[in-house]
């Protein structure tokens, strides 16, 4: 055993030489993920993020055409945060886009919030206000809370929605609050003309007055996502980071198909030694440039990428969680790179079906476009992509503060993937041995 | 087994999935020891194969194979460990120097410390590579590279060399260094197989050949023996103008004759009554103006037997 060990120390040390001496290998590896990591997550982080200094675009569709639109359009017109538009009837527009239509308008970008008032709702709150205070007409049916809706962009994230939320609360409470004044005022002012007794008030009204229906995040922003969504290098970081890692499939193919052609494969295989190791030997290192890769990025997304002005990457509290996506995205790496390098007559074959299937799965699977906007049947579809899982397991420690219970389903689908890969690549390579 | 024999088979038959043929038919071989032995062939004739099952590479389908006195079957390892192959490609890392692939394969074989540093310092002397052992290999010329590649085999001072094809390509000093570098191991004790498509190389380097063909043995023993075995009833005419097609009909035609290879500017004639059959051939010659450059009867060398043996027609 100690003998074996030895001869696998040997193997691993001179496939991490031959590596190390192969520049166009250590540019794909290293170079590619970092510059890519720093650019994409530089070049999206507005889209991402809506930091200071971005303002969002704010629609107000004003059916009202009353108070309530006045007020909002004066406390959010005034937000340097905001770029207001107030669609009114009166100021000429043909027709008001329904519902649909704004979210439609959201969900392309043109707008990161709307408000909806509807037609009637300042009356609606006056007469709200006058039952709660007991002015309102006997025999009139009950008036019901005002309802302003709010939607979101789906990719804004939740503590923007949250800010949003708490602005437009505090809006309506204001209206709110000015009507309650005028409308006392106005009580007092006529008993006093009447010769009324001054003090006299109306009716105590409700503890809590309930003008307009509560804004919340799960009710009124139907639209938005349900779940957090990553900033940008939360995003881009394990993203670009797994398409590294699979990309070790082009040096991984190449190096196994050239020692299979120079004949090197056939020299080692007539030494003493178990094919397992010479198997270990070649594949060790590239799991161990893999944590490497994966440790290079996390740091560049902590510690660089806030120096040239991006968002620091905040890696959440399971760095055991880390290191088992790691390994099974690297697992996973290996056993397609193994396959493609079967399958694969020439390292030209192999660069060119290599480099291919791995981008189509890195597309499909969130890497160059965030699942969270496309179209629900492709994010069905990406969920058959190895890179979708590496994925979505970071992002479930990253932004959704997961451990390893978290990502063990997609840990399990990656190591399953590694296993059929593997078993394949080893049932071929096995055959094409027998039958050289 | 005799321990005197370093190879012996007995019946051993290799046929592919799917393949009519066997690639290696019933082959029954014995290769003593300390012998420089060439294994000769036309392609596709099963010398890889049989190759690859000497060295524990292919599972030998049916027969006998001992090597170094072990059975193949069971004792693949150990094998291994005292056979050295010295494939036909360059089989060894370019990026690596010459003296980081020693290493490499040494301690592969199972080689540490000082032993192993000892033995990459006599190979790198072997192969003439000491100065520039610390080179990388992509920088070589063909005939370094080629130097390398033997004595990577020689790393584990093994017991049996196998080499197949060394001498591919490369210049004629280079050709010369390695032969003698074989003679020299051969001297000192150890067995070589040693193939080869350059019929003037075996002729000179080995003591004793086997040809193979279609998955058999055809002819075996010391070079000298197969040269006399086939040298009866030779002919080698060598002529000045160029023979039209018409006239080499006529001498393939020729009774008693067997044509074993013939050219514009050559005849190679194996006959039953050679004087006849040498008479005839200076007619037509005479008849059709062609001169003659030379003429020899019972004079033949080892690429004359192996086209008698294995025929001309071209092999994939």
């Amino acid at each position: 055993m100690h003998a074996t060990l030895h001869k696998l120390i040997a193997a691993v040390a001179k496939e991490m030489r031959v590596i190390l001496r192969d520049r166009e290998a250590l540019l794909i590896l290293f170079v590619m993920p970092v510059t890519f990591v720093l650019i994409m997550s530089l070049a999206l982080q507005d889209a991402f993020s809506e930091r200071a200094g971005i303002r969002f675009p704010l629609l107000i569709v004003d059916h009202d055409q009353g108070v309530i639109g006045e007020r909002l359009m004066q406390h959010f017109g005034s937000d340097r945060a905001f770029n207001v538009t107030r669609l009114r009837a009166d100021k000429g527009e043909a027709a008001l886009p329904d519902t649909a239509q704004v979210q439609e308008d959201l969900r392309a970008g043109r707008y990161k919030f709307a408000f909806i008032v509807p037609a009637g709702a300042s009356r609606a709150a006056a007469r709200r206000m006058d039952q709660q205070l007991g002015l309102a007409p006997a025999g009139k049916p009950p008036a019901t809370e005002v309802d302003i809706r709010l939607l979101a962009d789906p990719t804004v994230r939740r503590d923007h929605r949250g800010l949003v939320i708490s602005g437009l609360n505090r809006v309506l409470q204001g209206i709110e609050s000015g009507m309650l004044l005028a409308r006392y005022t106005q009580v007092t002012d006529r008993v006093r003309a009447l010769g009324g007794p001054a003090g006299t008030a109306p009716r105590k009204p409700a503890k809590t007055l309930a003008t307009f229906a509560d804004i919340t995040d799960a009710a009124d922003s139907a639209a938005a996502t349900s779940t957090p969504v990553p900033t940008s290098v939360q995003q881009n970081a394990p993203a670009w980071t797994l398409l590294a890692m699979f990309f070790l499939v082009i040096p991984l193919s190449v190096t196994l198909i050239k020692e299979r052609q120079q004949g090197s494969l056939m020299r080692l295989q007539s030494m003493a030694v178990p094919p397992w190791v010479l198997l270990a030997g070649k594949t060790l290192p590239y799991f161990i440039i893999n944590q490497i890769q994966v440790l290079l990025i996390l740091l560049v997304g902590m510690y660089l990428l806030p120096r040239l002005g991006g968002d620091a990457l905040h890696i959440g509290d399971a760095p055991g969680a880390i290191a088992l996506l790691s390994m099974a995205a690297s697992l996973a790496a290996i056993g397609y790179g193994l396959l493609v390098a079967t399958f694969a007559r020439t390292p030209e074959q192999a660069t060119t079906f290599g480099a291919t299937s791995v981008l189509i799965f890195a597309a499909l699977g969130g890497v160059m476009v965030p699942k969270l906007v496309m179209p629900l049947a492709l994010q069905q579809i990406a969920n058959v992509s190895p890179l979708s899982w590496g994925l979505e397991g970071f992002l479930d420690i990253f932004v959704r503060a997961g451990g390893v219970r978290e990502v063990l389903p997609e840990f399990l689908q990656l190591l399953a993937f590694a296993a059929a890969c593997m078993t394949i690549a080893v049932l071929r390579f096995g055959h094409g041995l027998r039958h050289n | 087994m005799s321990d005197a024999n370093i190879v012996e088979v007995t019946g051993l038959t290799k046929t592919y999935p799917g393949m009519a043929r066997p690639a290696v038919d019933g082959i029954d071989l014995i290769i003593p020891q300390g012998r420089l032995f060439g294994l000769l062939g036309p392609n596709g004739a099963g010398k890889t194969t049989f190759l690859s099952m000497l060295c524990g590479l292919l599972a030998p389908g049916a027969g006998t194979l001992r090597v170094l006195g072990r059975d193949i079957r069971q004792h693949t390892q150990a094998v291994k460990r005292d056979l050295g192959l010295v494939p036909q490609d360059l089989a060894l890392y370019p990026s690596l120097s010459a003296r980081e692939n020693l290493i490499f394969f040494g301690r592969i074989q199972g080689l540490r410390g000082a032993t192993l540093r000892a033995r990459v310092a006599e190979c790198l002397a072997i192969a003439g590579l000491a100065d520039v052992g610390e080179r990388r290999a992509d920088t070589f010329s063909g005939g370094l590279k080629r130097r390398l590649n033997l004595v990577i085999g020689l790393i584990h001072e093994p017991r049996l060399l196998v080499l197949d094809e060394p001498t591919v390509g490369i210049d004629p000093q280079s050709r010369h260094f390695i032969h003698e570098t074989l003679r020299r191991l051969n001297r000192e004790g150890m067995s070589i197989i040693y193939t080869t498509h350059y019929m003037e190389e075996a002729e000179s380097l080995c003591d004793e050949l086997a040809i193979i063909d279609h998955g058999k043995i055809i002819a075996q023993g010391s070079v000298d023996s197969l040269l006399q075995q086939h040298q009866d009833g030779a002919i080698e005419i060598r002529t000045q103008q160029a023979m039209p097609a018409a006239l080499q009909e006529q001498v393939r035609t020729l009774p008693h004759t067997r044509a074993v290879a013939i050219d514009d500017h050559s005849l190679f004639l194996k006959s039953q009554q050679p004087e006849s059959t040498l008479r005839a051939t200076l007619t037509l010659l005479q008849q059709q103006h062609i001169g003659i450059a030379s003429v020899s009867m019972g004079a033949i060398h080892l690429e004359e037997v192996f086209l008698a043996l294995t025929g001309t027609r071209l092999r994939d």
